[in-house]
């Protein structure tokens, strides 16, 4: 569980976070959505310490991030998985040698069983035969599932997903998120996901923090986002007319 | 513009204590270590092997052509071609061009791992990002360059034992005593360290412009420019304060 509390950032003295609070739930695909320029990415790269926050607590399981020192940090770090946007693999290495990179840099497996967790982990994520090829020469959606091979490879506790679907066609986009999801719900870890497509909202939105200018604006799941009558939710939601009629479908079904 | 210039001095100090903190996995870095000397040293080769060899023709020809009193012995221009690449041009013109080559290509690498996010991908997993990619390009390129260095040397001053006699402008015999007279083997040791120093000053100055570039693919251009622009003035710089110091 990820809890934060009362989270403020600045920069160049204009407020981007104020005063956000919200707990992340261990087994759901917890979801950061807002317009893009919200604070989204602010919010998860202060979660994650990219950025240092000017305010307010970020609690990993009751433990202090925030006032952490670097060296308890890096520990925890190692417990942290994370798909950044592009994909953000080691142009340098192949598929394998970047899934390897964690296992490399940090256990003590021997290579037989590094090697065993590579092949899993990227059977996990359906990736067979790219193993040897350099990440130029496979597909956007080949790049996030690598990474997030990478990002599972250290079992971690924590999964972060920077717009995991961007870029992507919406039947790769389906497969990305149910692959999270599987991957939160299987290896019960505590996933936060930034995104602004609604299709993700819908399809695995377990617990959702709707943020605008910066501010908490309101927080639910899938089934009640719909219904909500906050009004810049609204907006945000059904600037894509489908949902709109989805909802009257649903309310005149009721 | 003070401010500036104390602002980034303080970042390049700062980075460069991250960079020199323990590493994670010495075994990992070892394997990085190599894997630097030969993109950015054993690469090298061919670049300073064509460059020196130019080099000492021409400032064989340049020496000949200015010895015009009759009564200075041929054997003079061997000696001035030896004794200008030991001091000055294979350590200090060598370490311009390098900052060209190298530095421009180190900029570039960790300035477009900088833009597409992998070395917040490093952070996030724990790795110190400053040392795993600064360090073992500083180390590999303070070893090869005065393996560069020696080359150069030796590349110049057959350049110049080919030039000089093709042209007439010096017998292979007279130009042969040349560089065997009068040599002080401390030029030697004292461009070697010049060249330690300016390894370091390529190496480190070109990856602090890369690890803080801001941006996208049009600031990693410019942080290569300014990268080049910095480490060749302050290659300068410390010529001159090495030679006050050390000569």
């Amino acid at each position: 569980m990820i809890e934060i509390k009362n989270v403020f950032k600045s920069f160049e003295n204009k407020d981007v976070l104020r005063n956000i609070s919200k707990v992340f739930n261990q087994g759901e695909t917890n979801l950061i959505i807002g317009r893009s320029g919200s604070g989204k990415t602010v919010l998860l790269k202060s979660i994650v310490g990219l950025f240092e926050v000017e305010g307010g607590q970020i609690l990993y399981d009751n433990r202090d991030f925030t006032s952490m020192n670097t060296k308890y940090r890096k520990e925890l770090r190692q417990e942290m998985g994370m798909v950044f946007q592009g994909g953000a693999l080691f142009d340098s290495l192949t598929v394998e040698e970047n899934v390897r990179f964690p296992l490399d840099m940090f256990s003590n497996l021997s290579p037989m069983e590094k090697q065993k967790q590579v092949d899993y982990c990227l059977e996990r994520v359906n990736i067979t035969d790219a193993n040897k090829l350099s990440p130029s020469e496979i597909s956007g959606g080949m790049k996030k599932r690598v990474a997030i091979a990478r990002a599972i490879v250290m079992n971690p506790k924590y999964l972060f997903c920077d717009e995991p679907n961007s870029g992507l066609d919406p039947e790769t986009s389906l497969v990305i998120d149910a692959l999270i999801h599987s991957i939160t719900v299987d290896l019960q870890i505590t996933t936060i996901i930034n995104t602004h497509d609604m299709n993700s909202v819908m399809e695995i939105g377990d617990n959702i923090l709707f943020i605008s200018e910066g501010e908490k604006c309101w927080e639910g799941n899938r089934n009640e986002i719909l219904y909500s009558d906050n009004q810049k939710l609204q907006e945000f939601v059904f600037a894509n007319k489908q949902y709109q009629k989805i909802r009257d479908d649903k309310l005149n079904d009721q | 513009m003070q401010m500036n210039i104390f602002n980034v001095t303080g970042r390049y100090f700062a980075l460069m204590l991250r960079v020199f903190s323990r590493p994670e996995r010495h075994s990992v870095y070892l394997r990085q270590i190599f894997n630097e000397i030969e993109n950015l040293g054993l690469k090298s080769v061919g670049i300073v092997a064509v460059i020196s060899l130019f080099m000492g023709g021409i400032m064989t020809l340049q020496v000949a052509y200015n010895m015009t009193n009759p009564l200075l012995p041929r054997t003079l221009i061997g000696l001035g071609n030896r004794d200008s690449l030991i001091l000055e041009f294979s350590s200090t013109i060598m370490g311009l061009i390098m900052a060209g080559k190298i530095g421009s290509n180190i900029t570039s690498e960790i300035g477009s791992m900088k833009v597409t996010e992998q070395i917040d991908s490093l952070e996030i997993m724990g790795v110190n990002s400053a040392s795993y990619l600064i360090l073992p390009k500083i180390i590999a390129v303070v070893l090869m360059f005065p393996l560069l260095y020696i080359l150069s040397v030796f590349f110049g001053i057959i350049g110049g034992m080919i030039v000089g006699p093709a042209v007439g402008a010096v017998t292979l015999s007279d130009y042969v005593s040349g560089i065997q007279y009068a040599f002080t083997p401390y030029y030697v040791t004292f461009s070697l360290m010049k060249c330690l120093v300016f390894g370091f000053l390529i190496a480190s100055i070109a990856s602090f412009f890369g690890y803080t570039v801001e941006g996208g693919a049009f600031d990693v251009g410019a942080a290569s420019t300014r990268a080049v622009v910095n480490t060749n003035i302050m290659i300068l710089v410390w010529d001159l304060i090495l030679t006050q110091l050390l000569l």
